[in-house]
């Protein structure tokens, strides 16, 4: 029995039955009236959404897995898609003749059609009903290609349909078309704060694991500081980094760059004499110890993490503001590197892997350092014409807000969503360098493996997927804290949001959401599968 | 040749694991070091290809002290497998024991055929087996694997810390048996650490007997049975020393070849009855024309059928009542127990008659000197 069948035929039937399908509103503000499915008179066709719902609740029961599998997959995307067309044609229906529905006289000027909670349901449920003909088909051993495209078939279906206008009468798509070039130009920010946050927290979360996994005496401390950051809520950090920022900003560069030092050397000494002490210490005293290591820590860090960020912000800013953002140096810097990559790969090291891994492997840290090299490489660009410099007299006077550092705006929502992203990639750097087989490494050790060799060869490759789950993580993690920057200027998906709560408009919130959550569920299946083409065969677990 | 002169090891925080080990390995030979947890058996060995430092004296590999090389070039010139086998899961079997020849600069196509012919000294069909990953093995194979890349550069020296430990016991004594195989093919100069002492006695062609980090007794495992040196060794080696020595000979070496009693299925009973008398005993095997044992007849089986042989013989089959020549010693005296003979035919793999075998002339065996003779003689 496919329990997870009966429970997607549930969910979309009791949607339909108890919750509206529709709600149709005279403007975008006022709260409308809505409509259950069972309520479209004379039109049966609505009932097939109905019986659909139904079908998975009876194949549930159905014994023979593989056509259970098809059958769930097929009634599944029906469902889906009628559930997203058929109220639309209501929905026409309803614009050009609302007075039947809303009574005589009603004055609609500017009506929208609202899906509502059945037909999110009857989407969720026909979702639920495709993932458990997936789970049947993948029993029934059906190669994974096909498995993976006919479970897609649905949304892609229902992308085209959407970008050939079908879905326009939904006023999700209204408001889409109102605020289309905002909307593009959010997305835009959002993916590059999360972008960037990613790639800097990955050059520092992933060396200060590595670290960690070296010296098991500084681990804990690390390991404390990332986590104390991690539980200081993203509003409250935003917020706490309004004020430094701040003030920092109208400072001379030097004094603040003091300051960074200053703290940094006392967070070091801190650090160092717990380490040292360690030992000695009784355990009650050894804890406060290690907590005020890892406060002192979190200041410097912070700052550090602010300093780089700044500059990449500097960037960002060149980039959107002027407009000149040059792809041109970006993937020329890739391919070099790429091809560097490889030619050194096949020189030097051994060659475990297949053609392809090595060039996705290649290609995503290439990646990396090109997005770094090409961002630097504008930045000498910029700053080429005095653009940083412009107006001051010297770099003594040089202020941390003409690098385009204040307390509001992009700066501490980069550095706030870099801070949060440290956690997963620390901790997975250290626990999947440490849990790499210790036999492993030492017939490794014994064969005549340099420290260089055992480290590429065996420690890295091993630890692969565990670190790629914490950047994948942190990914997730990222789109949805970057929701809340809008709260201190910084733009992205959260302006949507924030307006759509203030204007109580759903159809705003959700023009921010949406849009947020495709791009956390793309990142993830796209780190997926990124990983899945760098991992080696012999280590690769079995994904549902 | 390995040689430790009056190696030390102590650890930092005092402990001494080995104390003064003075020992040579003679080339080609496997010497095993065993001894009881703790006595430094596993410490000397990684001694030698310097994954532990040496305290003081040295450890000279072909005259040479061992410190002279850098540590990852002696380690490449040197074989290495341990128990848990440490294969690398996300390489093919092909990569994995091409490590060492790759970390050598060897080519591709001089890596890919020693690759082949290494699966195939193993018992693993290389077509199959080449692009496997180590999941899919099992234990056993993974271990051929393990021992095929401890050999992939060619070493002269091999260094294996309990490599079958982790095997199950049917799988373990077939790999013994193939890598004694090996060995006689390849001549390695291995160092072999083990806790079982029947596999020191099996594998060692001499055994190093370790206490407490100092040698007890460094000398072949048939000296060893023999004349076990001190108390230490001789509780060490077991109550039933005397059996395990009897482990180490072969049946044909020491059966009667030339005086068999013997009859054919087509003589008469008067023949029997001669040939009985002529040596002595009280039975005499029955062989059909190709010389195949077919069973015995006795004196007791003459009387009740005085007229056919064939009623008065007991008819059995070769594999119930006769032992390989290939046995060892050991083996016959418990299938000699086990059926109650004082004399056992033995057989070839075929079946045929070739010899017979006491139970007195193996316990003469075990308490006399034969083994002193072999060791003047040698």
């Amino acid at each position: 029995m496919n329990r997870i069948a009966m429970l997607g035929g549930l969910v979309a039937g009791l949607g339909f039955f108890f919750l509206p399908l529709l709600n149709l509103k005279p403007n975008r503000l006022a709260s409308g009236t809505s409509f259950n499915l069972l309520e479209f008179q004379g039109d049966d066709r609505y009932l097939i959404l109905f019986i659909l719902a139904l079908v998975p609740l009876v194949l549930a029961f159905r014994d023979e897995v593989s056509s259970r599998g098809w059958l769930l997959i097929g009634s599944g995307t029906l469902l889906f898609l009628l559930t997203l067309i058929l109220p639309a044609t209501a929905g026409q229906m309803l614009l050009l003749d609302p007075e039947p529905f809303l009574g005589e006289g009603a004055f609609i000027r500017n009506p929208r059609i609202l899906p509502s909670g059945g037909f999110a349901l009857g989407l969720v449920g026909a979702y639920i009903t495709i993932f458990a003909g997936g789970r049947d088909l993948q029993r029934s051993e059906v190669a994974p290609w096909l498995r993976s495209a006919v479970s897609w078939f649905a949304p892609l279906v229902a992308l085209v349909l959407l970008v050939n206008g079908r879905f326009d009468v939904y006023s999700i798509m209204v408001e889409f078309y109102a605020n289309g070039a905002a909307l593009e130009q959010k997305f835009v920010e959002h993916l590059m704060f999360v972008f960037i946050a990613l790639a800097v927290g990955f050059v520092v979360g992933v060396g200060l694991g590595l670290w960690a996994s070296r010296d098991e005496r500084v681990a804990p401390v690390i390991l404390y500081a990332v986590g104390i950051i991690q539980t200081i809520p993203s509003l409250a950090l935003f917020g706490v980094l309004l004020v430094p920022l701040a003030r920092l900003g109208d400072r001379s560069f030097l004094p603040t760059f003091g300051f960074f030092a200053v703290s940094a050397v006392v967070a070091v000494a801190i650090g160092a004499s717990y380490v040292l002490l360690a030992g000695r210490l009784p355990s009650k005293l050894r804890l406060a110890h290690l907590l005020l290591t890892a406060v002192t820590a979190a200041v410097p860090l912070a700052l550090l993490v602010g300093v780089l960020v700044s500059f990449v912000f500097r960037l960002a800013n060149v980039g959107f503001t002027s407009g000149a953002y040059d792809d041109t140096v970006g993937v020329l810097t890739s391919l070099v590197l790429i091809a560097l990559a490889l030619w050194g790969v096949r020189r030097w090291m051994l060659k475990p892997e297949t053609r392809l891994r090595l060039v996705a492997g290649w290609t995503s840290l290439g990646f990396v350092g090109a997005s770094f090299v090409s961002l630097i490489v504008l930045f000498v660009q910029a700053s080429g014409s005095s653009r940083v410099l412009g107006g001051v007299a010297s770099l003594q006077a040089l202020t941390i807000r003409d690098l385009g550092v204040s307390g509001i705006g992009v700066a501490p929502a980069l550095i706030a969503l870099t801070l949060y992203s440290l956690l997963p990639l620390v901790r997975n750097t250290y626990a999947g360098l440490n849990n790499v087989d210790n036999a492993i490494i030492d017939s490794g050790r014994g064969m005549g493996m340099t420290p260089t060799q055992r480290f590429f060869q065996i420690e890295l490759p091993l630890a692969f997927p565990v670190i790629m789950a914490g950047v994948r993580n942190a990914g997730v993690a990222l789109v949805g804290i970057g929701t809340v920057a809008t709260v201190i200027g910084a733009g992205g998906l959260g302006d949507f949001v924030i307006q759509g709560i203030v204007n109580t408009s759903i159809d705003q919130i959700l023009l921010g959401a949406i849009p947020a959550i495709g791009l956390a569920l793309v990142l993830d299946a796209g780190l997926r599968g990124l990983e899945g083409l760098m991992t080696s065969p012999g280590i690769r677990q079995v994904q549902s | 040749m390995i040689e430790f002169q009056n190696v030390v090891k102590r650890f930092p925080d005092g402990f001494q694991a080995v104390k003064g080990l003075d020992l040579k390995v003679h080339d080609g030979e496997i010497c095993v070091f065993i001894g009881p947890s703790g006595c430094g058996k596993t410490t000397s060995m990684r001694m030698v290809n310097r994954l532990l430092s040496i305290t003081e004296g040295k450890i000279l590999v072909d005259g040479r002290d061992n410190r002279d090389f850098p540590a990852e070039e002696l380690r490449r010139k040197i074989g290495y497998a341990i128990q848990q086998i440490g294969l690398f899961p996300h390489f093919t079997v092909l990569d994995n024991i091409a490590v060492v020849p790759r970390m050598l600069g060897w080519d591709d196509d001089r890596i890919r055929k020693r690759v082949d012919d290494l699966l195939e000294l193993v018992g693993l069909d290389p077509d199959i087996n080449r692009e496997k990953y180590p999941r899919q093995l099992s234990g056993g194979q993974q271990q051929r694997v393990g021992v095929a890349r401890a050999l992939g550069a060619d070493p002269p020296i091999m260094l294996m810390d309990e490599p079958f430990g982790a095997i199950d016991p049917i799988t373990r004594e077939v790999l013994q048996e193939e890598f004694l195989q090996i060995q006689k093919e390849i001549s390695k100069t291995i160092i072999f650490v083990t806790h079982d002492i029947d596999e020191a006695i099996k594998m060692g062609d001499r055994i190093a007997i370790l206490r407490d980090g100092s040698l007890e007794q460094y000398d072949t495992p048939d000296n060893i049975l023999a004349h076990p040196k001190d108390r230490f060794v001789r509780d060490f080696v077991g109550a039933d020393r005397a059996l395990k020595r009897l482990g180490l000979i072969r049946v044909h070496e020491l059966m009667d070849a030339d005086v068999i009693p013997r009859v054919r299925l087509r003589d008469d009973v008067a023949r029997a009855r001669e040939v009985i008398k002529e040596h002595g005993g009280r039975s005499a095997f029955v062989v059909d024309d190709e010389g195949v044992l077919k069973g015995w007849v006795d004196l007791d089986g003459i009387r009740q059928s005085p007229n056919s042989l064939v009623e008065a013989m007991m008819e059995a089959d070769y594999q119930e009542i006769g032992v390989r020549k290939n046995n060892t010693a050991r083996e016959a005296l418990s299938a000699m127990v086990a059926r109650g003979f004082r004399i056992t035919p033995v057989v070839d793999r075929q079946g045929k008659l070739v010899g017979s075998i006491t139970v007195q002339a193996l316990q003469d065996l075990a308490l006399q000197g034969w083994a002193d003779e072999e060791a003047e003689a040698k």
